[in-house]
């Protein structure tokens, strides 16, 4: 082996160069990703969060509104209201009464919610 | 290569000086200098290692000690309970709990009175005692805080006070339902009701914080506007007839839905003590009463199901009936013999007795054991009070049992038991829970004639001037029932004076969709009822209004008997009030 063997032709000299500009360019992208990636993963967190937190909230929400809708309230204000309960006279059949009032509330529904 | 250099370099670098370095430029020296530095820089890393693993060994001995003293605390996670229609009746919430490390705390007697002052529910003397044990790393102090009380709490600063969230069971109707909710513990598991058979099928998972339950919601079959109106109705009879409890149920005849069950004085489940007064027990349950006539409703279908009678097969019912010492008489005597019919319209009890004895004690015995009535039931909130069982079953018992005393049942029990004689006679299960599909088809215990005939006459019972029903009339809704007024056994003997008066229903009954029971505990007569406390002046006008205000809302169309067509001038019915 000569000595010449061992010293790097100007040709591999500029390959090198190229590889380390390479390498350190690639390091930069794989740092820069990992900080997206890092803050991104935060971000998730931090959404996750909030979807429990929202979760939470709208069970909260649910229950309140299932405490407020409770027939034991509704009642007392749906009577100060002048409302009662709908009675037999209040039934018509389909075209047996006329026109004006043949519009006769559906029966359950206009009760039950 | 280089390392097969080296070698070559050191071993004989000492006699001849090397031919050819192995990096130029640089002497043996050097490279020693080079190598010991790599050596350093190994050695120290493989230092730091092992002193990380001491200080590791060191210190998880204190750290494992510390969770073993301290309990687990773990809520359980609980589906939410949902009625028929998905209207919410129970669901977790994320509450704040306050604990204490009573190591931590500086100074016991400034959080005893700050802590005090703050949540006024806790007493100094108990607060004292749990925080005295300083050995003690966790004790709750109060659980279940709202935000508001555990932010002023938060905001008191003292060491050694911490939260925690953790899930707290919340029901949003108050004692609505609460018989068949039942109640959970303090830790979120289920004590009693539809709650413990939440937990009994594994539906409750631990967890930890106030992670909510992914688990879909356990559906009821109670309706809550219809458990709403049944409670209101039932509480309005409690007051005008001065009765001491009540309690009504509303089964869909067809599929055994327990659509509304009531029983007051209530429960409620956001207080879990109520379970363990036995004055607020549900009476439809977790009792058993002899509930007097309206077994005669089974007496008479055993009859007719043996072919022993029709409807118009005359009793001789003058002579009162003798049971050794004692006479067995009827309330409303008419002095002449009476059909099956009027047996059951004037609600003889000699007549009934009659029937029995004719049946015999064995087939009696037989039909209401097809009936259910004899063993234990259970429904999915858990055990129904046992069925009280005549010691032995005779003659006497046979005729008492006919007009509905020696035998004592659940309500439920027996109205599930009715329910099938009048559904067309086959056999009912009750249920809590919504039947996602028809049930299989049930074992026949009585014919549809038998069926059919009982459904006849309980019509009467209401159509008729002279039936003991006709005050649970509900215009337009064919309602039809039998009364019934028994007297509660007391010291020594029955008490006349109180009584049990209870109204079996079913609406519309030329094919019931559903039926009703409505009971009265103790009534007193009133000005209004002239002093009477027989369940046709107090049940079964409870029975009407409470079919009244259900049958809309069930989706019972009443049967308009002719087309309604106003009258010229008269205001529509949804005129208002002052015009009418």
């Amino acid at each position: 082996m000569s000595r010449r063997g061992v010293r790097p032709r100007p040709m591999h000299r500029t390959l090198n160069l190229i590889l380390l500009l390479l390498a350190l360019a690639s390091a930069f992208a794989l740092y820069a990703l990992k900080y997206d990636t890092r803050r991104t993963e935060a971000r998730v967190q931090g959404l996750e969060r909030s979807v429990d937190k929202l979760e939470g909230e709208i069970a909260r929400l649910m229950a309140e509104h299932a405490h407020l809708a409770r027939p034991g309230r509704i009642e007392p204000m749906a009577r100060a209201l002048g409302l009662a309960p709908i009675v037999p006279r209040q039934y018509l059949r389909v075209g047996a009464g006329p026109p004006a009032v043949a519009e006769a509330p559906a029966p359950a529904r206009a009760q039950q919610r | 290569m280089r390392r097969s250099d080296n070698a070559a370099c050191s071993s004989d670098g000492a006699v001849q000086p090397a031919r050819r370095p192995a990096v130029p430029g640089l002497g043996v020296r050097a490279l020693r200098v080079r190598a010991l530095l790599a050596l350093t820089v190994l050695l120290l890393s493989f230092a730091a290692v092992a002193a990380q693993l001491v200080r590791l060994a060191l210190q998880s001995a204190p750290r494992l000690r510390m969770t073993m003293v301290e309990a687990a605390p773990t809520t359980w996670a609980r589906p939410d309970i949902v009625d028929r229609n998905g209207r919410l009746m129970a669901t977790d919430r994320a509450v704040n709990s306050l604990y204490a490390d009573p190591q931590i705390i500086l100074d016991l007697d400034e959080v005893i009175e700050k802590v005090t002052a703050v949540l006024p529910g806790l007493s100094a003397a108990e607060l004292r005692k749990m925080l005295a044990d300083r050995s003690r790393r966790f004790v709750w102090l109060a659980r279940g805080l709202g935000s508001r009380e555990a932010q002023t709490v938060h905001e008191l600063g003292l060491p050694g006070l911490g939260f925690r969230t953790e899930l707290r069971r919340f029901y949003p109707l108050g004692p609505l339902g609460g018989h068949v909710l039942g109640a959970v513990s303090v830790d979120n598991r289920g004590l009693a009701g539809i709650e413990r058979m939440i937990d009994e099928e594994g539906l409750a998972e631990p967890a930890r914080g106030a992670e909510r339950s992914m688990r879909p919601a356990v559906r009821l079959a109670l309706d809550i506007g219809v458990e709403h109106a049944v409670a209101e109705e039932l509480r309005r009879g409690l007051k005008q007839f001065v009765a001491v409890a009540a309690a009504g149920l509303v089964i869909d005849a067809r599929t055994g839905e327990i659509v509304a069950a009531v029983s007051l004085p209530e429960i409620d489940p956001n207080r879990p003590a109520d379970l363990l007064d036995p004055e607020l027990a549900d009476r439809l349950t977790n009792g058993t009463f002899e509930l007097g006539s309206v077994y005669k409703i089974l007496t008479i279908a055993l009859a007719l199901e043996h072919g022993l009678v029709d409807l118009d097969t005359v009793l001789d019912v003058r002579r009162p009936l003798r049971v050794g010492s004692h006479v067995i008489r009827d309330h409303y005597p008419q002095g002449r013999p009476l059909t099956v019919r009027e047996v059951f319209l004037y609600s003889s009890n000699v007549g009934a007795g009659m029937l029995a004895l004719q049946a015999g004690t064995e087939r009696q015995r037989d039909f209401l054991a097809k009936l259910g009535l004899l063993e234990p039931m259970r429904t999915e909130a858990g055990n129904v009070a046992r069925p009280q069982l005549p010691e032995s079953w005779g003659r006497a018992e046979t005729i008492t049992i006919a007009y509905g005393h020696g035998l004592a049942v659940a309500p439920l029990q027996f109205a599930a038991a009715a329910a099938a004689v009048v559904n067309g006679g086959e056999r009912l299960t009750p249920t809590l829970l919504l039947r996602p599909e028809a049930p299989p088809k049930a074992e026949r215990i009585v014919s549809e004639a038998t069926s059919a005939s009982l459904r006849e006459l309980m019509r009467l019972g209401v159509t008729h001037k002279a039936g003991t029903g006709r005050r649970a009339e509900a215009e337009g809704y064919g309602v039809g029932g039998k009364t019934g007024t028994a007297e509660m056994p007391g010291r020594g003997g029955y008490r006349e004076k109180s009584v049990i008066s209870s109204f079996l229903g079913a609406f519309p009954m030329e094919a019931p969709r559903y039926v009703t029971l409505v009971m009265l505990f103790e009534p007193h007569g009133t000005g209004e009822t002239r002093g009477r406390i027989t369940a046709g002046v107090n049940a079964a006008p409870v029975t009407a209004r409470i079919v009244e205000r259900i049958a809309p809302l069930l989706g019972v169309l009443p049967r308009l008997v002719q087309a309604h067509t106003p009258a010229p001038g008269t205001p529509p019915f949804d005129a208002p009030p002052q015009a009418q």
